[in-house]
């Protein structure tokens, strides 16, 4: 079996992309033997009024029944942006969302923001998990029109700290993972889950070491990347690093135990 | 990609009828889809292909010889050209570039026939540049890196141009990030090659080898791949951390496949993983990760055997 826990339907404006439909998503899948997929619209970064994506990708999915067997919605909420509360409701009582997608870099707010710790806590109340990515892409080959602003990984810490029961998904951890002793202990003990497609997760046998086995898997943040790269590192690993029942807790283990599957 | 059955199925039907027929070389592809692979077998397709890294390094990084033939014995790649490029912004004295050849000399020794060495100079030193050339082809290195201490297309790189056009040999350039943002990123100097300039240099000099470096590492590669589409003479690395999607893609139709060539620049996983997610035919798989570079080496006859 295999989950891929990053992945995207939508337009990225700036660039053309290639399988950004739950049609194209789920050819892709067949593909590679991609059994689930965790998706939410990249429409929902650039409309002002994210709902908009998010009933586009409920509609989306509601228009052939195999989509709903494979993929898990995502909804992008903006809580800056007013009538997120309704929205986060609609999505989650009538929408079929799966968890939250939170897009701060690019919504232009800060995590330790008031309302964005409102909306974490809610999705703690529902048992929704809460996803972002350190970034979208690569912002020196983005354009001239895009937000230049990446994250490290402290830099998700103050919504750690703020919500520590609430569920995270890291995605697309591009740049630095280096953390004191004390950041470390906090993702340790958070409820947390790392997708594999960044780039820094070159050294991901060092990475189970260091943050344990099961904060990990499998991530492609497809379209936006390669479909093949996120399970690359994982399939790479050496026994030594990663037995066969590590690396189908990577595969899908972590991630079905995380989305209560 | 309409494909009725899943990979899971075809593949496991295709293993039977190979079992039965014996032809143990008949890969499971999917025919409506030639590039499409069972995850399982991810590392079975992986290691099938004979790789030669076009644009690799040592002594830029923490990674060591050893663990960089490491990570290339896990994924396959059997050769890989290593320099080690001047620091930007570096004075870039002769002292300079001949401690980064010898540290790739060193490297070679280490681990010879998984290394083949490419040595770095600056022009603006012209008769130290050319002993070097000398002093670094005689301990066995084909063909050179170099960084951004001089524009491509300077006459100040005239005779090391005309030089590697009789050695036969490729000049590996340096390519800039930050191109899409219109100012370049802060950490590129201003004499940084421009894709432009080596449409500048291949047209002044049609018999000599260039390649375009990383379409991965940060440069726009949709940019920089029309900006040399007409360039017979230049060849590009698909190189680089910034594994986007269909960019091999991308830079297939505007390039070709005679001139693309499979390479890392540290960024194993990435450049890698990008090709065998690449739309490609299983000939171009070949040619990108083996044997286009095989054919420039051949031209020097230092291919690999």
């Amino acid at each position: 079996m295999l989950i891929d826990c990053n992945s995207y339907v939508g337009h990225w404006p700036f660039r053309q992309l290639r399988g950004n439909t739950c049609r194209g998503l789920l050819e892709r899948m067949e593909t590679y033997g991609v059994d689930m997929t965790v998706v939410s619209n990249l429409n929902g970064i650039f409309y002002k009024n994210t709902q908009h994506a998010n009933q586009e990708l409920h509609d989306e999915i509601n228009s052939d029944k195999r989509f709903a067997k494979q993929i898990i919605p995502f909804a992008v909420i903006n809580p800056v942006y007013s009538g997120w509360q309704t929205d986060f409701e609609t999505c989650r009582t009538k929408l079929g969302m799966k968890g939250i997608r939170l897009h701060p870099i690019h919504h232009r707010y800060e995590l330790d923001h008031p309302n964005c710790i409102e909306l974490v806590r809610m999705a703690r109340d529902y048992n929704l998990p809460v996803a972002m990515s350190l970034r979208m892409v690569d912002a020196r080959t983005s354009s001239w029109l895009d937000v230049e602003k990446e994250w490290s990984l402290r830099d998700i810490i103050p919504i750690l700290k703020e919500v520590p029961d609430a569920r995270f998904l890291v995605l697309n951890v591009a740049n630095s993972t280096a953390l004191s002793d004390e950041e470390l202990q906090i993702f340790r003990n958070t409820n947390l889950i790392m997708d594999t497609s960044g780039r820094n997760m070159n050294d991901l046998g060092q990475m189970l070491s260091q943050f344990g086995q099961e904060k990990f898997a499998f991530g492609t943040h497809a379209p936006l990347l390669d479909s093949r790269t996120g399970l690359l590192r994982i399939e790479a690993l050496r026994d030594q690093e990663a037995d066969t029942k590590t690396k189908n807790l990577l595969r899908f283990g972590n991630i079905k135990r995380f989305l209560k599957l | 990609m309409t494909s009725s059955i899943t990979r899971r199925k075809f593949v496991t039907s295709s293993a039977a009828i190979i079992g039965c027929t014996g032809l143990v070389n008949l890969n499971y592809r999917n025919r409506s889809n030639p590039n499409s692979v069972e995850n399982e077998d991810l590392m079975e397709e992986v290691l099938r292909y004979e790789k030669i890294d076009a644009h690799a390094h040592v002594g830029l990084n923490a990674l060591t010889p050893t663990d960089i033939i490491d990570i290339a014995d896990r994924l396959g790649i059997g050769t890989l050209m290593i320099s080690k490029p001047m620091k930007p912004g570096s004075l870039g004295s002769p002292e300079e570039f001949i401690a980064c050849n010898n540290e790739v000399h060193n490297a070679v020794k280490a681990f010879p026939g998984r290394f083949i060495g490419m040595l770095t100079l600056n022009p603006t030193y012209p008769k130290e540049s050319m002993q070097e050339i000398k002093r670094c082809t005689d301990l066995g290195m084909v063909g050179m890196k170099l960084y951004n201490h001089v524009k491509i297309n300077d006459p100040l790189f005239d005779p090391v141009i005309e030089k590697f056009i009789d050695l036969k040999m490729v000049i590996l350039m340096h390519s800039p990030i930050g191109k899409s943002r219109v100012v370049l990123d802060a950490r590129e100097p201003p004499n940084v090659s421009l894709p432009e300039d080596f449409v500048d240099a291949a047209r002044k000099y049609p018999e000599a080898m260039f390649q375009f470096a990383h379409i991965g590492g940060g440069i726009d590669w949709e940019d920089a791949c029309k900006a040399l589409q007409h360039s017979p003479n230049v060849y590009v690395d698909v190189s680089g951390s910034n594994n986007e999607g269909g960019m091999i893609d991308f830079a297939l139709r505007y390039i070709g496949e005679d001139r693309l060539l499979f390479g890392c620049d540290y960024s194993f996983y990435q450049s890698v993983g990008g090709m065998i997610a690449a739309d490609l035919s299983e000939s171009q798989r070949k040619k990108l990760f083996f044997e286009n570079y095989q054919a420039i080496l051949k031209k020097s006859g230092n291919h690999v055997n």
